[in-house]
């Protein structure tokens, strides 16, 4: 327990110690505090943005994109890798076409979701669904496979039902696969969403990051960095921490 | 083995002496005793094999008496002389399965030591050959570990602890992987290997019936802190063969065994 | 019919579908320009694709050793020393999920729109996972193997130079190739945002004029690239991972990082 405070503090301490030679760098002059606004003056920044209306509605607008493309992309992709996992044929036909579609880098993509969907919502949802998918069906076939074939030969000898099968072994045992899947898509989600934002887009908070490094506004450009890097952040450690609750049982 | 009679001019090779050895593992928490006054003395030439439950300490002390680790008090000496620090010169160390190198060829495997100290290519090769050959493997030295079976693997193990020659052969577990033949056929195959060369064995195991099987002497351990609890001769004739394990002597000393494990466990 | 007679069937009737649908006037060109079309627009501008291309493969050629060396260096000292592993592991972790692409912005302020920013922010973002693949190779090498060569007497140079980096090569390969296919993500896609040169900057030239035939010539060029990178570091894998079976542990924490490696973010 005791060193378990220790290392937290440590962590603590390193970032506590970056922010402070940032803050050093910036006030003696060593760099260019027009180049690097101090740590300081960027979190003041980011208290004033965060008061800012059009801050909060381009933060209501990402979040949103985000929320759509992820509540589209997991269904969808869990069924398409459910029924991959299930059907041997299918699995076999399908599954080194998804591996390479997997491996190939989608943000090149992008451009033509604006040819297609022109500069907007859908086109926004679009590219976060189309980079999230290809990881949800992914995870969902390993989670599918990481349920041990000896539970379900011993459910079915003592006589299970399917849907029994389903809510007592597939479920608990795919749990934990699935929580590291969904943690891991919505950072590619988040990724796409904000990608595009900065590729083309009249609102959302990327647009705002775009915006603010074209005019070299370096203050707000800094403090919307922190804000993103500490939302994901947050996010992440949020489904990590559920992770580890409840995949005590996995071995 | 020139070197050890400037070493050591009272003690023959292959003599280990373990003189009331202690072993404290200290944790944040607490410190756990592994190995409490631990005294044993090793005949060269001798089969001697260490029983007993999991976290007996029989491991560690093999660990010890190898150099890879330090014992707390106490001293170990080999062949007269304390061990600090590996040295296969005077000590060979097998152990499980998985301590080939992957990358290696069996051959390179055996020859690993010798590159360590510089030793040529072809003078290499030829001590490889020798001993690939004392554990039947002649014209397997081209293969890949993942080629070989369990059992393969734990010849060329053998091999590479016996390739410089040292008068003692320390093995933890080395059978521990292998299926029930494969391990009756190892264990022959090692006593073969132990009568050719006249080494010291000291051997690490879990199974009774392994234990008084290849043994000239048992050492029972008790677990937490590890002490020795029993010290049997087992004066079957030899060669070993399958038909004795039925027998009443070898029951007996089996039965013996058990008697201290059950009431340790 | 076989899996692998079916599969090869998908793959052409897609293409014979890209090249069709657009023909037939099923799906407008400005969506989907024909493969021939796209094509003939690539070989008919082979000249300027081929000036951006050196350019791009100048960028990533350059971040490709910042981030690979720094990555696998990092790790394998992150990935030896327990204490910073258990302090900064987890840390790396979590910048992971970070959207990096926020930097890039950072980066053309500091350091211009030239090939420079383009460098910067590809070498930072393949370096993350190569150093934590390159970390978790080093961290499950076999301790028995390790014991094993010290039992033979092995100095700590012999350690690290005949057990260590042997048995940590098919992470750090691995590594290398989610790596590698980042750069080139990360050198295409700031192209894409701000640029004066490079594929990505066809690319985005192209798509502001609505000239799609010229985008998907540029964005082949660029799957082209990614693939044949792909294909590269399989083979060097399967020479130097002739033992593969033999390195459970090494698979395994390849496995370990594969949700979070394997895909080339964006």
């Amino acid at each position: 327990m005791q060193s378990g405070f220790a290392v937290k503090a440590t962590r603590v301490a390193i970032v506590v110690a970056l922010f402070a030679i940032w803050e050093i760098l910036s006030r003696t002059g060593i760099v260019n505090p027009r180049l690097l606004p101090s740590a300081s003056d960027t979190l003041a920044t980011l208290g004033d943005l965060l008061q800012r209306a059009s801050v909060r509605k381009d933060l209501v607008v990402t979040a949103s994109e985000v929320a759509t493309a992820f509540a589209l992309a997991v269904p969808v992709g869990a069924l398409i890798g459910f029924l991959i996992a299930e059907n041997r044929y299918f699995a076999d036909v399908a599954k080194p076409l998804l591996f390479f579609a997997f491996s190939i880098p989608k943000s090149i993509f992008l451009p033509m979701f604006i040819l297609v969907f022109g500069v907007g919502f859908s086109q926004k949802v679009g590219f976060g669904f189309f980079s999230t998918i290809f990881i949800v069906i992914m995870s969902t076939t390993t989670a599918v496979e990481s349920v041990k074939v000896e539970h379900l030969t011993v459910a079915r000898s003592y006589g299970a039902t399917p849907v029994q099968t389903a809510f007592r072994v597939y479920l608990p045992s795919m749990l934990p696969v699935l929580l590291e899947a969904l943690r891991i898509s919505m950072i590619f989600n988040l990724t796409g969403v904000i990608l595009a934002e900065m590729y083309a887009s009249r609102d959302g908070i990327g647009h705002q990051i775009a915006t603010w490094g074209e005019n070299f506004q370096m203050k707000q450009l800094l403090a919307g960095v922190v804000m993103i890097a500490a939302i994901a952040i947050a996010f992440n450690e949020l489904v990590r921490w559920v992770e580890t609750r409840c995949s005590h049982w996995r071995t | 083995m020139q070197p050890l009679a400037n070493i050591t001019p009272l003690k023959p090779a292959g003599a280990i002496e373990v003189r009331n050895v202690g072993q404290v593992f200290k944790t944040t928490t607490q410190d756990v005793v592994a190995l409490e006054n631990v005294s044993l003395d090793v005949k060269p030439g001798r089969f001697v094999v260490l029983v007993g439950p999991s976290g007996c300490g029989k491991s560690t002390l093999l660990m010890m008496m190898a150099g890879l680790r330090q014992q707390t008090s106490g001293t170990i000496t080999i062949s007269g002389a304390p061990i600090p620090e590996p040295d296969p010169n005077r000590v060979g160390v097998v152990f499980q399965e998985a301590s080939l190198f992957p990358w290696l060829t069996a051959e390179e495997n055996v020859e690993f030591p010798l590159a360590l100290r510089g030793v040529t290519k072809s003078d290499r090769r030829a001590r490889a050959q020798d001993a690939l050959k004392l554990v039947g493997l002649d014209g397997f030295g081209k293969r890949h570990p993942h080629e070989l079976s369990g059992g393969m693997k734990q010849r060329v193990s053998i091999a590479r602890g016996l390739v410089q020659d040292p008068p003692v052969l320390l093995m933890d577990e080395p059978f521990a992987a292998l299926d029930e033949q494969t391990r009756m056929t190892m264990g022959d195959e090692l006593l073969r290997i132990w009568a050719a060369t006249g080494k010291t064995v000291v051997f690490v195991t879990h199974s009774l019936t392994e234990a008084v099987y290849l043994a000239d002497e048992v050492i029972v351990m008790s677990p937490r802190p590890g002490r020795i609890v029993d010290h049997l001769q087992v004066s079957l004739p030899r060669p070993r063969t399958y038909e004795m394990l039925s027998g009443d002597a070898f029951g007996s000393l089996r039965d013996r065994i058990w008697r201290h494990i059950r009431k340790s466990a | 019919m076989s899996a692998a007679t079916l599969r090869r069937l998908i793959v052409v009737a897609l293409i014979a579908l890209w090249e069709f649908l657009p023909r037939a006037g099923l799906i407008p060109e400005l969506f989907l320009p024909s493969l021939s079309s796209t094509l003939a627009a690539g070989w008919n501008e082979a000249g300027e694709y081929g000036h951006a291309l050196a350019v791009t493969l100048y960028e990533v050629a350059i971040s490709m050793a910042f981030a690979c060396g720094g990555g696998i260096l990092l790790g394998a000292i992150v990935g030896s020393l327990p204490r910073p592993r258990i302090l900064i592991m987890p840390m790396v972790s979590s910048l992971y999920a970070v959207p990096l692409v926020i930097l890039y912005p950072v980066f053309t302020v500091w350091l211009g729109i030239g090939s420079e920013s383009k460098i910067a922010f590809a070498s930072i973002y393949g370096f993350l996972p190569t150093m934590l693949a390159t970390a978790a190779g080093i961290q499950t090498i076999d301790p028995q193997l390790l014991l094993a060569a010290r039992s033979m007497g092995a100095t700590l140079s012999q350690r690290l130079v005949r057990v260590i980096i042997p048995a940590a090569i098919p992470t750090v390969l691995s590594g290398l190739r989610v790596g590698g296919a980042l750069v080139i993500v990360g050198v295409v896609v700031s192209e894409m945002l701000i640029s004066s040169a490079g594929i990505g900057y066809l690319i985005s030239r192209y798509r502001t004029i609505l000239d799609s035939p010229h985008v998907f010539a540029g964005v082949l060029l660029v799957l082209a690239m990614a693939i044949a990178f792909n294909a590269a570091i399989k083979w060097i894998e399967r020479k130097a991972a002739i033992w593969q079976t033999g390195t459970r542990a090494g698979q395994d924490a390849a496995g370990e990082i594969a949700p979070t490696g394997l895909q080339p973010a964006t």
